[in-house]
Order: C-alpha cells, then structure tokens, then sequence
C-alpha cells in the first residue's frame, strides 16, 4: 500500500467515526457508546456545534473531502503529481489544526474528554504525519 | 524509498517529479471494502438499537398525576404543535438553541401555531427528572421558558455525566432568573410536580413518542431534532389541511383528551 492508500484508508475510518458523532447529535442514536471518558458531556456542551452545524458533521464532510481527494490521487494521472501530495499535506494539516483546538477545549475547557473524539484526533494526526511522509518523497536528493 | 522514487535533473532546480512503480491497488481496495462493509454494519447496528433503555436510573415510583403541557403562543392558533422532550436529552438541547429560537419568532409570535411541552424523561438520563422538576417549579413562578432555555443551554454543566447533584445548579438559575429562591427550593425539594411529570411521560408513551424530541404536528408525528426548514413545512403542510377542512381543526394534541392546556400560558416571546 502507498502513502496516499494509506492516508485514503484511516479517511474512510474517519468518515464512519464522524458519522456515528454526527448521528448521535442528530438525534438518531440514543446514547453514545463510551467505554472512556465523558462522551454525552462533550457532544452535548456549547461546544459541540461550530458555525451552526455540529462539529461531528464538519469532521464528516473534512473526512469525505480527504478520501476522495486520496483517491483521486492513487489514480495514473495523478500518482506522481506532487500537487496532489501538497493538498492532501494542507488539507491533514488544517484538521491536524482543528483537531488540537478540539482536543484543547476537551481538556481545559469542558474538563471532559471524548473517547471519539479522541480516535478522530489521532486519525487525523496520523493522516497528516504519512502525507508530510508522503511529500518528503519529493524532495530533492542530495548531490 | 524517496530514492527509488526520485527523479531530479542533476543540476536542475530540484524538479518534483517522481516515477511511481506501479503497485497494485489490490489491497488498497480490499481494505476499503472490508472497512466500507464493517463501518456501515455498525453504524446500521446502532441505529436500529431501541434508544430508550434503561440503564441508570429509575423513573420514581410515583402515580401519575394530570398530564400538562406548558403553552406558548396563542391557545386558539390554527395549527397547534406538541414537543415531546428530555431535558438531558442532547438531540432535545440542540433543537432547543439551534432551531427554536427561529421556530418562537417566526411562526409562535405572529400566532401561526401554539407550541406545548411536555416532559419525556428517558431513564437513561440520571438528572433529568430533576430537571423536569425544577423546570415545573420555575412555571409556578411563570418563568418555565426562562427555566427551560437555561437547561438547554446549560445542558453540559448540570447533566448526569457532570454532576450527581444537580439542585446546585438549578438553584443558581432560579436566582439568576429572578425568581424567590426560597419558594423555588421548596418547590423542588417537595417533589411537587412529579405526578404531572410522570402523566405527561406516560402522554408520551401512549402517543408512541419512541425518541426525544418528538414533534406531533398537525396530523403528523416526527422524531429528532429536526431542521427549522423541516418543522416549518411540516406546520406549512396542517395550515394547508385546516385551510381545506375548516371543519376539523388542525389539532396536533390530545389538548381535548388527556392533556390540559394551562389557561396562562407564559404567551409568545
């Protein structure tokens, strides 16, 4: 499997998280499944909703961009392309970004941590670290 | 690997092109529909699961009293429209602060519809029957919206997962919101208004309400925290069935039958 297979793989993960989240906020499930932490707590705090929709959803539509950006970018077309590696670096990073926000609040502001939420962060961070991986993969060799 | 990978002009500015060896995207594919399939099935799991079982928390072994709804907007409104809801209930808070708000101004205050809540205590929810309690005993001091904005608003600082003792709080809000203390501790710490509570769950029940909030608009039952587009052209559509009936009124209630309407209602806001 390459990088980007990879990066397309846990974005898959990440779509039927952030859908679950968004589920559950939408009031389709009844209770979160929680083995660790605080999970009603934080979904359910002011937080939890960002611009007027629920966070979960804009993981959800931040995971759906991410997979069909990484498999448009295993296609022939674009599998040496370095602009693809760039996007998929910018695009892990900004939710890397989000993430830690997310992450901060979970921890010093709502003293609640979602279990998750959690697993969303961790997807993501990994996603970023195998696109900077990916983009290394570019450079230049050394004469 | 980069080395294997790398293409770069000696001397030529470090060029970004690298020739990729082709590799099977077998596996790639393999995995996405092992996910794909094992996501969706779990997500279809959870979704089909009943949302109300017990797990913490009985509801008081109490006899039910008269179901009552708490108005607002105009009782004699064309089309009259029942929240069946949760006070801990997270899909319940983000109807309340997300739709609500739009639902008040634009079809309560002109006197499009009239709106009654009745309280759905969902036994999962260690705290909310005490947050149906406080909320009943700040309408004995006119002040239920108030009471019920705040819960809503505040779902995260007074619900089961971030305090066993919730009165705390609820007494905070009382003062804030101008009510006599005092009158409003007695009032909860009596446990004045359980059997209404309990009636108006039990309304619930018998009106086949399986999720909070459930909404009986018109002729129509919805559950879930629904859009204000959703709730608009569900109440769009009983406006249009009173229009062609006139003879049957566009009654979304039981508000002949088990469900008293107060006669003081707080009015629209």
């Amino acid at each position: 499997m390459t990088k980007r297979m990879i990066v397309g793989t846990l974005a898959l993960i990440g779509v039927f998280v952030s859908t679950y989240l968004t589920l559950y906020k939408l009031g389709y499930i009844g209770t979160l499944q929680c083995a660790v932490g605080s999970c009603e707590t934080v979904n359910t705090s002011r937080w939890a909703t960002f611009l007027g929709m629920p966070v979960a959803a804009w993981g959800l539509g931040f995971y759906v961009v991410s997979l069909a950006l990484a498999f448009t970018s295993i296609q022939e077309r674009y599998a040496d392309s370095r602009t693809m590696a760039v996007a998929l670096a910018v695009l892990t990073g900004w939710g890397t970004l989000f993430s830690g926000w997310l992450t901060y609040l979970e921890l010093f502001v709502i003293h609640a941590i979602c279990m998750w939420c959690v697993i969303s962060a961790c997807i993501v961070l990994v996603m970023f670290l195998v696109s900077i991986a990916e983009l290394r993969d570019f450079r230049p060799e050394a004469a | 690997m980069a080395k294997d990978r790398l293409e770069a002009g000696r001397g030529r500015r470090a060029e970004v092109v690298r020739k990729s060896k082709a590799k099977s995207k077998t596996p790639f594919y393999a995995a996405i529909a092992v996910i794909a399939v094992a996501g969706i099935g779990a997500l279809a799991y959870v979704a089909s699961r009943p949302k109300n079982v017990a797990t913490t928390v009985d509801a008081p072994a109490i006899a039910a009293g008269e179901a009552q709804g708490y108005l607002l907007g105009k009782v004699d409104a064309p089309v009259q429209v029942i929240e069946f809801a949760d006070f801990e209930c997270p899909a319940c808070g983000q109807f309340a602060t997300l739709a609500e708000p739009d639902i008040r101004k634009r079809l309560i205050e002109p006197g499009t519809i009239s709106y009654r809540f009745y309280d759905y205590p969902l036994p999962m929810h260690k705290n909310t029957w005490a947050a149906s309690n406080a909320a009943a005993c700040a309408d004995e001091q006119g002040k239920f919206w108030e009471m019920h904005d705040q819960l809503f608003n505040a779902q995260d600082q007074w619900n089961g997962q971030a305090t066993s003792r919730p009165k705390s709080k609820f007494l905070e809000y009382a003062k804030a919101l101008g009510m006599d203390a005092n009158k409003w501790e007695a009032c909860f710490d009596a446990k004045k208004y359980e059997p209404r509570i309990k009636a108006n769950e039990q309304m619930a029940t018998k009106r086949g309400a399986s999720q909070t909030p459930t909404f009986v608009i018109g002729n129509k039952m919805v559950g879930g925290a629904i859009s204000y587009d959703h709730f608009k052209a569900l109440v769009d559509s009983a406006l249009a069935l009173a229009k062609s009936d006139s003879t049957k009124p566009a009654s979304g209630g039981d508000t002949g039958r088990s469900a008293s309407v107060p006669a003081k209602g707080p009015g629209g806001r």
